[in-house]
């Protein structure tokens, strides 16, 4: 089976990509989009904010270590990060 | 007459999270995650091989000078420290991450971005804990810890093994316990994220008595991170009090108990080594019934086994320290209940080898390294067996011994099983399949160079080589088997090479792998290769342990004739 598939086999349902599925240009468009916004739908939104917590939780360890300024900077960094997660749109 | 007036087309800035390095920082979904935790743990092996070829260079001959004394303490700490905190434990995390919610038919981990902030402390963690190479002291050594991966007491004391003094006065060690601390949150967040993942997002009709064995032992192993690293986590914050805010939990010389530490450590350290190789126990039990055409044999003793060696796991800390003077009572219990583990343990080698048996035996790479584990492994723990004879033990302990026993265990075990995974998966993940005759160059290379390098150990252990000495006299008949151990590594060290090659030239130009090269069993080779960022558009309905063999073999599936 093509790359271009979706692949379901057990359940039986192999879905084509719009592009496979044929028809007139618009409503390959259209298609296009609902599946764009079906797999938005199913799939976990990005964000930065894990990232940002993991870098600031670092640079407070590094500061621990070496510099009381490093640490305040690792602090504002790990409370910055925690009120992004927290107030982040999903 | 109307005039047509063209609008200027509109062209939207690219969000970050569209641009290239943007959707790796900025993904939430657990195939770029595994495949980012995969590359992590590969680096921190490459990382881990270097220092160990450091070691086995300084001890190839003796009286030794490549590495001074001081060098060599933090070569091999850091050794230690990468290749189970940094390499394994990520790496098994990164397939598990890649490819448990496939095989359970899920469209994502249940917590996303927990899963991504898991990755990037590892990251952040194993760049921490190398960072800390580069502070360089008066005296000309670096800030590395230095005390050994399990950091006994007194050594990890303020006063002793301080190679760079910063705000807090020597922090060798402080990299160490804050390291620690890092990726143990990592390991929490994943663990937790892999139980509820397993427990609550299965595809309908996957009972636990169908669940895939890889995704069972993954999810043994994340009970035991969850039960298991709060007690490493309580004895880095009590080292941390002790050396920053006066306490003596572990200073015996205000009264406080060295072997606390031993203790605490240790009931986080046996658990691990489990959480280490369960879930290459799983990998080999998904790879031997696909290159044996046959379903596993005794499914149910293999994952209740698994579960039975997770809770005896806990039981079992105290047999590395027989030498400390335990109460004999102790010494009994803990040398019964280690030689008890073996009994799970071989229960899933005769499992294994009954799969086999009988079976049409394609002896691809990924199976070889499968057959490799489980030879490889029976050593270990055979070795470990003996280990648990308190005499024996008394004769060996803190020698070249156990040093060959947990790489027969850890290398010849786990390292096997991760290889068997990455050649099982590795055409799942990018649509190429690895080169199978490179595959068997890299595996009878890794086979000889491990046997090379770890079996004269048990010989140098029984003659009473000490672990972690830098050098020793030429007369004490140590030389011969300490220059077969480097030659070995180097032979490692060849095969490594020999899988970098093949990754680059599969990746170019290697044979398109379709979404089934194996004709497997479980429901990841029912998706694309890679899977679209969905997974499935459709969650499967599942209806046996083997969900795509039915799919794709409706007259004589496991469902019609099996009962679970």
């Amino acid at each position: 089976m093509s790359e271009e598939q979706d692949q379901n086999q057990v359940s039986g349902q192999p879905q084509q990509t719009p592009a496979k599925a044929g028809g007139s240009k618009s409503k390959s468009k259209s298609k296009s989009k609902s599946k764009e916004a079906q797999e938005q739908a199913i799939s976990p939104q990005q964000s930065v904010w894990p990232f940002a917590l993991a870098f600031a939780l670092a640079v407070l360890l590094i500061g621990f270590i070496m510099h009381p300024i490093v640490l305040g900077i690792g602090v504002v960094l790990v409370a910055v990060a925690i009120i992004g997660w927290g107030l982040e749109r999903r | 007459m109307a005039t047509i007036v063209e609008r200027p087309s509109v062209v939207r800035r690219k969000r970050f999270g569209e641009t290239y390095i943007g959707s790796w920082i900025m993904t939430t979904d657990h195939k770029k995650i595994g495949i980012m935790y995969i590359m992590t743990g590969f680096f921190s092996f490459l990382v881990g091989g270097l220092e160990a070829l450091l070691i086995r260079t300084q001890l190839a001959q003796p009286n030794g000078h490549v590495l001074s004394p001081e060098v060599y303490n933090e070569v091999f700490t850091m050794h230690g420290t990468t290749m189970i905190f940094l390499f394994v434990m990520p790496m098994l995390t990164g397939l598990g991450n890649y490819i448990v919610p496939l095989m359970i038919g899920a469209r994502d981990m249940a917590f996303p971005r927990i899963n991504a902030f898991g990755f990037w402390l590892v990251l952040f963690g194993a760049l921490f804990l190398n960072s800390s190479f580069l502070f360089i002291g008066p005296n000309g050594f670096s800030a590395a810890p230095n005390g050994g991966w399990f950091y006994y007491a007194p050594l990890s004391e303020q006063q002793y093994g301080c190679g760079v003094a910063g705000v807090v006065g020597c922090v060798n060690a402080d990299f160490w316990a804050l390291g620690i601390l890092l990726l143990g949150i990592s390991s929490i967040a994943s663990g937790l994220n892999f139980v509820v993942t397993i427990l609550r997002l299965r595809a309908p009709g996957m009972t636990m008595n169908r669940v895939p064995l890889f995704t069972w032992m993954t999810l043994i192993t994340s009970f035991l991170l969850l039960f298991a690293l709060p007690s490493l986590t309580a004895a880095a914050v009590m080292l941390l009090l002790d050396r920053h805010l006066g306490t003596h939990f572990f200073d015996a010389t205000f009264h406080g108990d060295p072997l606390l530490w031993q203790h605490l450590f240790w009931s986080f350290g046996h658990p691990e080594v489990y959480i280490l190789i369960l879930p290459a126990f799983g990998i080999i039990s998904e790879v031997l019934p696909v290159f044996s055409r046959k379903p596993i044999f005794g499914y149910t003793f293999i994952a209740w086994s698994g579960v039975a060696i997770g809770f005896l796991s806990f039981t079992v800390w105290a047999h590395h320290m027989f030498a400390v003077g335990l109460p004999t009572i102790a010494q009994a219990f803990f040398a019964t209940s280690t030689t008890l583990i073996a009994i799970p343990t071989a229960v899933k080698i005769f499992n294994w080898i009954a799969t086999v048996y009988g079976g049409k035996v394609s002896l691809k790479a990924p199976m070889l390294f499968a057959l490799g584990f489980i030879a490889m492994f029976l050593i270990g723990g055979i070795n470990g067996a003996a280990l648990a004879v308190v005499p024996f033990d008394y004769q060996v302990t803190d020698t070249y011994f156990v040093v060959s026993h947990l790489h027969y265990v850890l290398f010849g075990g786990t390292v096997f099983g991760v290889f068997a995974g990455l050649y099982y998966w590795f055409p799942k993940m990018t649509g190429k399949l690895l080169g199978d005759g490179w595959g068997q160059v890299q595996f009878w290379l890794m086979l000889i160079g491990v046997n090379l390098t770890f079996f004269p150990m048990h010989i140098l252990g029984i003659l009473g080589m000490p672990r972690r000495i830098y050098t020793y006299p030429g007369n004490l008949g140590y030389n011969e088997l300490n220059l077969m151990a480097t030659v070995g590594a180097f032979i490692i060290a060849l095969s490594i090479l020999v899988f970098i090659y093949n990754v680059i030239i599969s990746l170019r130009s290697g044979k398109e792998a379709g979404t089934d090269p194996w004709d497997a069993f479980t429901l990841e080779w029912d998706t694309a290769s890679p899977p679209k960022v969905y997974n499935f558009l459709t969650i499967p309905i599942v209806r046996s342990r083997r969900p795509f063999y039915d799919m794709k073999n409706p007259d004589i599936a496991d469902w019609k004739t099996a009962t679970h």
